[in-house]
């Protein structure tokens, strides 16, 4: 192996390093993978002797049955420590996956929830599920292999050296074309490979855009534009392709004629030949030769086929490890209790990035029991502000309290007990309806569940419109469920939390017209005696609310309550102006009567 | 092994011809390697003679030699393939499979997932392309190879051929059941995975719940589960896939020795010549090792299979018949006569007998709850689907007469959900029309109100969108979605609520770019926010796949049914405040 190719299998080395039992299974599989080899090479050593035998003069069945014997004996040996060193090899993967997703299942759990959030659920499954399998090529298919490609070249040399070292010489005479051969495998590799992947990943992302977007942009394009940049993609890509072949294919085709095994038979025929006339060797041992001798040559041929699939897995080993590489939320050594439900910004200030402040010095305080909502335009930082109080993500200055402890200095199942998210996006478990509800709280009752669905005006459906109640499955992400009936679960498993504090998407109150009113009365019914910090988007709705808090660009505009904004005639009072314009708008220009705002 | 062959000639297609004489150097290309193997013996056989036949020998390293260079000439032409058409097979393949996603009916396109089609049009290409250039001339190779050897070892001495022609007889059978065995592993695996793979996003979505209660971690139970039940699949799996596989293997390799001790007692008896036992182990060597390869091999050609049995199933894809008499409509007027419509795979209709008309130059709202067939209906004007009873017709023209794309040249969509490409703002909005000037461009976007975000951004309207990615709100979006459409300048514009998902500030700008969009045109809207289309020339009412109500928002309300309790349910939510003030 290059020095190069050493440090590309560094991120799979690591992964695997984080199980012993998996590193030692993953030894023995080479060990394994080893002995297979040189038994093979043993096995027809043997059985070139056992032909040998024939030559005595007091040739017996007996002398060659030993040899036959013995031939036998270790092509099994073979035979099993390589499928042995497969199996091990195998299992060693299944187990290291299962480690790895563990792992990784623990990292996310770990890493500050923004941080999840941003990743994104499609990206994260794609690493935990497919990258992780994708080990499975090098760690179980490779690791064998290697033991063998290590082993066997070097038993079939050895074994010729004993037995008859002038062959030797003539198999030797084939080892520098299969050296440059293996150096320009690794050439390939390393040069042109990345080009061959940038090339088919930009036309994978134009697949996607083509696939995905089709169905959308059929309404606006009859197709001719979105085929054409498709189209464009798939060009470039042909012709990057087709300009690696040309420049890597005469290696290619050196490649295709010197692994195999003629070539190197040929060789020691032609060298046998003269040999063999001259009393220099028996016929046994050109046996031998032609037996053993594209043994090294064969060991490695495999190899060609196998790139591709290596290539692939060290790939995803470095996503795995990037993942792995996030830094952990730092969890207090003394964890703190929080006392009461206020919460608190004081002169918070925060950036996703360093050099981009998302907000500066923002101060809210929000007493138990009130309704606080935040408004401002988008980007203006309110669903920034509504990430840190469950501490998605740490300030870089100022601090966040909830419940007059800084959140820093609680343990995030605390907080997370302390703090109830009602998000636009309903979360719901392949599972029944209470197995939904009882997430919350694992311990809750069934008269627990019940209630908390009452409270959430969920009850009704439930019992009246599915057919097992709170036994119906929900289907994969709720899938069975409309979008109004999903908010309604996640609000009653909000309920039976008992959390003292809400974070509301006030767009999910909006998200189902269809069953606005009934999403509308449980969302009533969560604020009561809590407190809450509602993401606004609809003036109308937060008139009454104890305190607004106007944010623009990262910074408290204005803060105070409804009336006294309006009168203000600031930032809050030209929001509420265009807000009671839209309300009033309809289609072809009629303003609309009697329609309250 | 008929079928993948018919699969792989579909996926070459133009280079067929060129694919097809691949596998015929291929076929010769390996009779010739069998030969060289087989030049062996009588080399083997002089060489091993009392004395040594030197002079023979050489005659034969000489036809070795022929041999060896003309199996490398044919092996350098039958790879040219790969070099110089496997990337055109990819390229020519992945674009008959856009065209077929272009002209495929919308519904039948709705019905594969999105992910589905990209791993058809993207990996799955990649793997038949390989297939064909690759797996194709090595499975050839694979199978003649063993097989002309065994014929010629059969010919030098029938006992120790009827051996080898043993191990090929019961492998076969062995194979057969590897190959059940390894699918039905595949697919229990495969079913694992899916699950897997749904926990996980499950578990990334609701981690604040699960962290709340402490089921995040290591051990986290949903987790684990899964995890435990995919790697019982995969080692089952590999297990009973394993155990065929080992017993091919062994099997061949018990084949050789058995062949060694049947001739060293046929020897010993002298009913064999001991040169030609020499010649016959050397050959029978070559024999085993690509019927193990083969073995090994299996699990790519499964691969290849699969791929090319999906691209092929995307390349077979209907198109909507056109009927005959089409010609271009002058009007645009719609009307529904008698229209039934029933999803594929449902049985109940969406659409139950549906006549409706839709005046040139009106505003026609569609209202009704979630599944009574109002996004069906403008569905079908624009040839989703084509009705299973009666006729969808624009300006008199019946639609199922017009080709799809023709058809949608008169319509401009906005809906909820907005496309954009990775590409400039400019670029996203020529899209309505590809040959706008860009003076046209800019002016839609001006009547877009797009400017007003356009100019504050580094760029202007040169920046892509990919680059500043989510950076764009709903509402700006909304914007450059409604400057396709007013660039696009159809006769019919369908509307399918789009201020509903905005905040405050977005709406009214939308808004009037709506108001800009609509001028003179013939418009349906489907509503749910009644109060945006109290205005509405016609206001259909739709319940269980019927119109139950039809007339002015004035006449609606006075006559007292559905959509007065609608009206009254919507004003009394909009009262609603989270805090009574």
């Amino acid at each position: 192996m290059s020095a190069e190719d050493d440090t590309g299998m560094k991120p799979v080395l690591d992964l695997v390093a984080l199980s012993p039992a998996v590193r030692s299974g993953l030894a023995r599989a080479l060990a394994l993978g080893a002995l297979g080899g040189i038994a093979a090479v043993g096995g027809y050593v043997c059985v070139a002797l056992s032909v040998g035998e024939l030559f005595e003069a007091d040739r017996s069945f007996a002398a060659f049955g030993r040899w036959a014997g013995g031939a036998f004996a270790l092509l099994t040996l073979s035979f099993f420590a390589k499928w042995l060193a497969e199996q091990v090899a195998h299992h060693a993967s299944f187990d290291l996956e299962v480690v790895l997703r563990r792992a990784l299942a623990d990292a996310l759990a770990r890493m500050p929830l923004g941080v999840v959030q941003r990743t994104g659920s499609g990206r994260i499954k794609k690493i935990v599920q497919d990258d992780v399998a994708a080990l499975h090529n090098v760690v179980a298919d490779a690791v064998p292999f290697f033991g063998g490609v290590a082993a066997q070249p070097v038993a079939a040399l050895i074994a010729l050296a004993i037995v008859q070292w002038k062959l030797l010489l003539v198999v030797l005479l084939v080892v520098p074309v299969a050296m440059v051969s293996f150096s320009l495998m690794a050439r390939d590799y390393t040069t042109q490979r990345e080009r061959y992947n940038q090339a088919a990943e930009d036309v994978n992302n134009a697949v996607v855009e083509f696939v995905q977007g089709m169905p959308v942009v059929r309404t606006f394009d009859d197709g001719r534009t979105s085929f054409r940049r498709f189209g464009a993609a798939v060009q470039r890509f042909t012709d990057a392709v087709g300009a690696w072949t040309e420049t890597s294919r005469s290696a290619s085709a050196f490649n295709r004629l010197v692994i195999v095994p003629l070539p190197t038979l040929l060789v020691v025929a032609a060298c046998g030949t003269p040999m063999l006339a001259a009393g220099w060797i028996s016929p046994a041992d050109l046996v031998l030769g032609l037996l053993i001798g594209a043994m090294p040559i064969e060991a490695i041929a495999p190899l060609m086929h196998l790139t591709n699939l290596i290539n692939d897995s060290k790939a995803g080993a470095v996503r795995i490890g990037e993942l792995f590489a996030v830094p952990p939320l730092p969890e207090p050594a003394e964890p703190r209790t929080p006392v009461g439900a206020e919460v608190a910004l004081r002169g918070v200030t925060f950036g996703y990035s360093p050099d981009r402040p998302v907000l500066t010095d923002v101060t809210i305080e929000v007493p138990a029991g009130t309704v606080c909502a935040l408004v401002g335009p988008s980007g203006s930082g309110k669903s920034t502000v509504a990430r840190l109080i469950p501490r998605f993500y740490d300030v870089t200055g100022g601090a966040v309290l909830v419940g007059g402890v800084d959140v820093r200095e609680m343990s995030s199942e605390v907080l997370l007990r302390h703090v109830t998210l009602v998000f636009q996006d309903p979360f719901l478990v392949d599972g029944t309806i209470a197995e939904n509800i009882r997430l919350a709280k694992p311990s809750a009752t069934d008269d627990e569940v019940i209630a908390a669905a009452r409270a959430a005006a969920a009850h009704e459906f439930i019992v009246g419109e599915l057919a097992d109640g709170y036994d119906s499955q929900v289907g994969e992400r709720g899938g069975r469920l409309s979008g109004g009936q999903r908010q309604r679960i996640t609000i009653a498993r909000a309920m039976l939390s008992d959390a003292p504090v809400v974070v509301l998407d006030e767009a999910t109150a909006f998200a189902d017209p269809e069953s606005e009113a009934a999403i509308q009365e449980a969302v009533a019914r969560l604020t009561v005696g809590r407190t809450v910090i509602v993401i606004a988007h609809k003036l109308n709705t937060i008139t009454g609310v104890d305190q607004i808090v106007v944010l623009d660009d990262g910074r408290v505009a204005e803060r105070g309550r409804h009336v006294d904004l309006v009168s203000a005639g600031g930032r809050y009072a030209s929001l509420w102006a265009r807000h009671e314009q839209a309300a009033s708008w309809g289609l072809a220009g009629t303003k609309v009567k009697g329609v309250t705002a | 092994m008929k079928r993948i062959r018919r699969l792989m000639f579909l996926a070459a297609g133009p280079y067929a011809p060129q694919f097809r004489s691949t596998l015929r150097i291929s076929v010769i290309a390996s009779v010739v390697q069998a030969l060289a193997y087989a030049a062996f013996i009588p080399l083997l056989a002089a060489l091993a003679a009392d004395p040594a036949d030197t002079g023979t020998a050489w005659l034969w390293v000489g036809v070795l030699v022929v041999l060896v260079v003309v199996e490398a000439l044919l092996r350098l032409k039958e790879s040219a393939f790969t070099f110089d058409y496997w990337h055109l097979v990819t390229g020519d393949t992945r674009t008959r499979l856009g065209e077929r996603l272009r002209s495929m009916p919308q519904q039948e396109l709705g019905r594969r997932a999105a992910g589905d089609l990209t791993t058809v049009v993207g990996g799955n290409v990649t793997s038949a392309a390989t297939g064909i250039s690759a797996f194709s001339t090595l499975f050839v190779q694979l199978v003649t190879v063993p097989a002309l050897l065994g014929v010629v070892v059969l010919a030098v001495d029938w006992r120790l051929g009827l051996v080898l022609v043993a191990a090929v007889v019961i492998s076969v059978p062995l194979m057969r059941r590897l190959r059940n065995l390894s699918n039905q592993g595949f697919r229990r695996v495969d079913t694992a995975n899916a699950g897997a793979a749904s926990r996980i996003v499950e578990y990334v979505q609701g981690l604040p719940v699960f962290k709340a209660t402490g089921q995040a971690g290591a051990d986290s139970p949903r987790l684990v589960e899964v995890f435990a039940h995919q790697h019982e699949a995969n080692a089952t799996a590999n297990r009973s896939a394993s155990v065929p596989v080992a017993a091919l293997q062994f099997l061949v390799q018990a084949a050789v020795i058995a062949l060694v001790v049947l001739g060293a007692s046929l020897v010993l008896d002298a009913r064999l010549t001991l040169p030609l036992l020499l010649a016959v182990v050397v050959a029978a060597a070559r024999f085993a090792e690509p019927l193990a390869a083969a073995v090994t091999m299996s699990k790519l050609f499964e691969l290849c299979e699969a791929a090319l049995t999906r691209v092929s199933e995307v390349l077979d894809a209907g198109t909507l018949p056109v009927r005959p008499g089409g010609r271009q409509p002058s009007s645009f007027g719609i009307t529904f006569s008698g229209v039934s419509f029933t999803y594929e795979g449902r049985t109940d209709p969406v659409l139950r007998d549906v006549s409706l008309e839709v005046p040139e130059r009106s505003l026609t709202a569609l209202v009704g709850p979630s599944g009574s067939g109002k996004t069906t209906i403008t569905r079908l004007m624009t040839r989703f689907a084509d009705p299973q009873q009666g006729e969808v017709r624009l300006g008199g023209v019946d639609v199922a007469s017009l080709e799809p794309e023709e058809l949608m040249h008169h319509f401009a969509v906005v809906f909820q959900d907005v496309y954009l490409f990775d590409d400039t703002i400019l670029a996203n909005i020529a899209m309505g029309r590809p040959d706008a000037t860009r003076e046209e461009v800019l002016a839609a976007a001006e009547a877009a109100n797009v400017h007003t975000f356009a100019e504050r951004l580094p760029d202007g309207y040169e920046t892509r969108v990919g680059e500043i990615g989510s950076a764009l709100s709903g509402g700006e979006r909304q914007r450059i979605s409604i400057a396709r459409a007013i660039l696009k300048d159809a006769p019919v514009v369908l509307l399918d609520e789009p201020t509903a998902a905005l905040d405050t500030e977005s709406e009214v700008v939308v808004q009037q770019a709506i108001d800009n969009l609509v001028t003179g045109k013939t418009v349906v809207v489907i509503a749910h926010r009644l109060s945006t289309v109290v205005g509405a020339d016609q206001i259909l009412v739709f319940e269980d796949g019927q119109v139950v109500q039809r007339g002015t928002h004035t006449e609606l309300i006075q006559q007292d049914g559905r959509y007065g309790s609608m009206w009254r349910a919507q004003t009394r939510a909009k009262e609603w405040r989270l805090v009574r003030s």
